[in-house]
């Protein structure tokens, strides 16, 4: 008897389908064999499978079993082809048709229930864009697949519920997709918490309207990591295509909660500096999205910039520019994209204290020189914005703590970036980008224009600080959005001089 | 005969009764060739069925399901296939064991039946 089950392989974030084919012979003696590539935990599936239908109060059976995933040729990884495995089983006990438009998906528990399995979303997305009508996936990963309208996601919790369904003995109903309204926010600081450092926060206000990269030097306790933090309290929320596109990297990574559906708010990710290129950039003999790719969308902190190996800072370059990476093993070659806002602190020098009002600084030139060289100029050149953040001036603080409602909260912040990246939305229309930091060489000239005092400014400095033409580009982008933030259409005078103030000041040292 | 034979004996013919109360059909017992010796040999429920009998007289020094390792699961395979294909049977077929306890007055203490115990 042969019986075909239909499900499929994730390779980055595309899926390949697979039939899972499954023989049970009536000859021989008993045994249970998968052929077709598979790697351990597929292998290992033989075990659960097995456990899962006798836990079932189901009979397995007694016969030479032999399963086969088809195409033989790609290495079939994970564990979500315990269900398709025991679907096709469990039909040469039970002798029920297996649906054909439907696709199957899921890793069992030795009791027979189903466990919350990573890649629901690209499952169904797959299942949709094959024209299959049906896919049944386990309970607790139901949400995440239920965001993809246009197919019918059955939430299974154990096979004798699923088996009772295959037989017409019961019925189930696709699931509803409910558009989350309510959003968790899960907000560290506010901006009103943060004394002082009015400077900073207009750079990172900037910063995320124009979803620019951001840089902040300053001595230790000043509020770096403060702002940095506060940031996801005033980013805007995911629009729908930034949302689908998250929660699909999330989904591949394995990075969902159970019951876990559409991502809303934009991820924040703080890697400690000993994080491996790997961990960063992604990979694996079977490429993994990395740091850089979960916060696609959102923010990337990297605190202690200069702590960072430099073999892990270099491997930034690409991504930070493109946006997308490709991650190009022996066996298979992915994309994933990593559209991220990159926010790094540092000290400005080992001691943290140079240009410090108060404190001397003890390092010796040479040290400072080391220091900052750690991160290469390729990799600061990439980066739009540079701001210092003084320390905090303690008689101002203590009266400030009295009066604290002197600064502006996130919300009132989030509230003017919404808008201005609302207007972003509308300018790159048909443009694959959403924001100004986003903009290539051909955009800027479409949509950043100058007034001629502008210009003459930019030139000017151009040639005054000897800039790279990419820093040139990334002057003009930060114009924009501070024009953005004024609401005005032609980029003037003064927002180009503050674009200005924002520039590397790394020569200085020199 | 040495005592461990007769014990051997005795665990093989408690074995067959019991698989006989089961509604196996005996088809051979102690079933020999020039290689191959097989225990029991019977059909339940249109399957051909090879038993072997491992028998003890105490569990102190281990349990009778102890003694089949896996060299004993490949031996007993062989032999398995061997009689398939000198009787020409095309249908299924397994293997199980069947593992006895007899005390001193030789009554069986403990009758173990396990199905299918090699796979292929």
């Amino acid at each position: 008897m042969l019986i075909k089950v239909q499900s499929a392989a994730n390779s980055g974030l595309e899926a390949i389908g697979v039939d899972v084919e499954v023989s049970v012979s009536n000859r021989g003696l008993p045994g249970f064999d998968i052929v077709g590539l598979a790697g351990k935990a597929v292998e290992e599936s033989k075990e659960r499978v097995r456990a899962a239908i006798g836990n079932s109060r189901m009979e397995f059976p007694q016969r030479k079993i032999t399963v086969n995933l088809a195409p033989a040729d790609i290495l079939k990884e994970g564990s979500f082809y315990d269900l398709p495995i025991a679907v096709g089983i469990m039909a040469s006990v039970l002798q029920y048709e297996v649906p054909k438009d439907s696709l199957f998906f899921g890793e069992l528990s030795l009791d027979g229930s189903l466990r919350h399995t990573k890649g629901a979303v690209l499952m169904a997305l797959f299942a949709k864009e094959q024209g299959l009508g049906n896919i049944f996936v386990p309970f607790p990963s139901a949400n995440e697949a239920a965001i993809i309208k246009g197919v019918n996601v059955y939430a299974i919790e154990n096979l004798s519920q699923l088996a009772g369904f295959l037989l017409g003995k019961t019925a189930l109903q696709p699931i509803v997709y409910e558009e989350h309204v309510e959003h968790v926010e899960d907000i560290e600081f506010d901006m009103a918490e943060v004394l002082g450092q009015e400077y900073a926060k207009r750079a990172i206000e900037i910063a995320a309207a124009g979803a620019h990269n951001i840089l902040m030097i300053g001595s230790p306790g000043s509020g770096k990591t403060m702002l940095a933090r506060a940031l996801p309290g005033i980013l805007p929320r995911l629009n729908e295509g930034e949302s689908l596109e998250v929660t699909k990297l999330y989904s591949v990574a394995g990075s969902m909660p159970p019951q876990g559906s559409l991502i809303t708010t934009r991820p924040f990710r703080s890697p400690h500096h000993t994080i491996s290129q790997i961990g960063l950039i992604g990979g694996g003999s079977k490429p993994q999205p990395g740091e850089v790719s979960l916060a696609h969308r959102g923010v990337l902190f990297l605190d202690e910039f200069n702590e960072f190996p430099r073999s892990v800072l270099e491997s930034l370059r690409q991504p930070v520019e493109d946006g997308v990476l490709t991650i190009s093993r022996a066996r298979e070659r992915v994309t994933y994209p990593c559209r991220f806002m990159l926010v790094a602190s540092s000290n400005p020098c080992p001691c943290g204290y140079l240009g410090h009002s108060k404190k001397p600084c003890i390092c010796s030139p040479r040290e400072v020189k080391k220091y900052r060289k750690r991160a290469s100029g390729p990799i600061l050149d990439r980066i739009d914005l540079h701001v210092d953040v003084p320390e905090v001036d303690i008689a101002k603080f203590a009266e400030n703590q009295k009066a604290s409602s002197l600064s502006e909260p996130s919300s009132a912040i989030r509230e003017r970036i919404a808008v201005v990246r609302q207007k972003q939305a509308v300018r790159f229309k048909g443009e694959h980008i959403f924001t100004n930091g986003e903009m290539k060489n051909s955009h800027i000239k479409k949509y950043a224009k100058l007034s001629r005092e502008a210009e003459l400014i930019l030139t000017r400095a151009g040639i005054q600080y000897q800039l790279s033409a990419r820093s040139y580009m990334k002057l003009i982008k930060i114009s924009r959005t501070i024009a953005d933030l004024a609401d005005v259409e032609y980029i003037e005078r003064n927002h180009a001089l503050e674009a200005l103030q924002y520039r590397s000041k790394a020569y200085e040292l020199d | 005969m040495a005592e461990h034979n007769t014990t051997g004996k005795e665990g093989e013919e408690i074995a067959r009764r019991y698989l006989e109360n089961k509604r196996y059909s005996i088809l051979e017992q102690n079933y020999r060739t020039k290689r191959a010796e097989i225990d029991i040999i019977a059909k339940h429920k249109g399957i051909l069925v090879f038993v072997e009998v491992r028998t003890k007289q105490n569990e102190r020094y281990g349990t009778p399901e102890e003694t089949i390792n896996y060299a004993k699961r490949a031996r007993i395979r062989r032999n398995a296939i061997a009689y398939v294909h000198r009787a020409r049977y095309n249908g299924l077929w397994r293997i199980d064991a069947v593992c006895v306890v007899i005390n001193q007055t030789k009554g069986a203490q403990r009758v173990s039946h396990y199905e299918n115990i090699v796979e292929g």
